[in-house]
């Protein structure tokens, strides 16, 4: 009876732990089993670089959906977004990718707009703002001033 | 009589008739390419660099001349109401009509003379530009190009256009990858966080030159 007990309890440990790994493993992988109480809506990127499944869409600062999942259609980011229900988007609502904190995770900023129309389920996000380039536009302005021509007007190397 | 005299005319009718419908074809692909976006933006910015360049208008005494004939091309491809609209974001909906449209010809006004400013500062600096392709989606549009300057560096421009009848008028432009539209949309919401909204439109209207239209 004892041993029974005993191998119950054991049991029961190991289902608990299972279960928080199990937890555990959701949570940081970002992943839903059920689907999330919202609508879906698309955006169209020219540079979609840092972007994933999961990455925040905030508002303001507060999150109000997710990013369902990122795929190239005509050599452009097509990124599909789950919105919460009850956030209603305005047709020209600006959706542009940030950068935050020191690691340089990115997420979608939504900037609301002024128009009368809203963004339905299924419909389109088309005021779009890529990521910024840094390097490349460092990189412009230092390959600028060596591109210049010098005083006699000889071009440069 | 002569029989070469007699077809001469004939000759000369069938030229004629062949060079009308010769005409009648090159303008009707002029008018088909003339409604897409690319070759809207094309006209626009070539008569206003041709105004830049013009060296009747670039005496001192015609510099206002040359002013209103750019306000007047821009004008016509820019929907400044729905830039303005679009800038002011959420906090439109709060104004009232006569708001509205005060705020539109104030903001489209020191746009403008913004605008007209960079373009006389930094014409010289132009080498080229090139239009790369166009995107429409029903009644919008994005035409992609790039400025290159003199230095060789390039800039890639993106206009973001609207269907208005027959022309496409532009609701935003996007430099270096940053939408005019996002950007003053910030600086609104920032600046309507701290102070009302009489202080915004007083703000505009001391940054409009004087003796601007």
């Amino acid at each position: 009876m004892k041993k029974a007990y005993l191998e119950f309890v054991v049991g029961l440990f190991l289902a608990i732990g299972i279960g928080c790994l199990a937890w555990l493993s959701i949570k940081l992988a970002r992943k839903e089993f059920f689907a999330r109480n919202g609508y879906e809506v698309q955006a169209a990127f020219s540079n979609g670089s840092g972007l994933r499944r999961g990455t925040p869409v905030v508002i303001a600062g507060v999150e109000i959906g997710r990013v369902a999942s990122v795929g190239l259609q005509d050599y452009e980011a097509k990124v599909r977004i789950v919105i919460q229900q009850g956030v209603a988007l305005q047709s020209d609502t600006i959706a542009s990718i940030k950068t935050k904190g020191l690691i340089g995770e990115k997420y979608i900023e939504l900037t609301p707009g002024a128009s009368d129309k809203t963004i339905k389920a299924g419909g389109v996000i088309r005021e779009t703002q890529p990521a910024m380039d840094l390097e490349a536009l460092i990189g412009k302005y230092i390959q600028g001033s060596l591109a210049k021509p010098d005083d006699k007007g000889q071009p440069p190397l | 009589m002569n029989p070469q005299c007699e077809l001469a005319p004939l000759e000369a009718m069938k030229t004629l008739r062949y060079m009308l419908l010769a005409l009648v074809a090159v303008g009707a692909s002029l008018c088909a390419c003339a409604d897409e976006p690319t070759a809207q933006i094309r006209v626009t910015t070539d008569t206003i660099l041709a105004l830049l360049a013009d060296p009747a208008l670039k005496t001192e005494a015609r510099n206002s001349e040359r002013r209103q004939l750019i306000r007047k091309e821009l004008d016509l491809r820019i929907d400044w109401a729905t830039v303005a609209r679009s800038s002011l974001g959420r906090h439109w909906a709060k104004r009232t009509r006569a708001e509205q449209t005060e705020f539109v010809s104030l903001f489209s006004r020191l746009l403008e003379e913004t605008f007209i400013d960079k373009f006389e500062t930094h014409h010289g600096e132009l080498d080229k530009v090139e239009y790369l392709g166009e995107k429409i989606i029903d009644e919008y549009a994005s035409v992609k190009a790039q400025v290159s300057t003199k230095d060789q560096i390039v800039h890639p421009v993106e206009y973001r256009l609207q269907k208005s009848g027959k022309d496409w008028r532009i609701y935003d432009v996007l430099l270096e990858g940053v939408s005019l539209v996002k950007n003053y949309r910030d600086q609104f919401d920032e600046i309507l966080a701290k102070s009302p909204y009489e202080k915004l439109v007083a703000d505009l209207r001391a940054k409009i030159p004087q003796g601007s239209p």
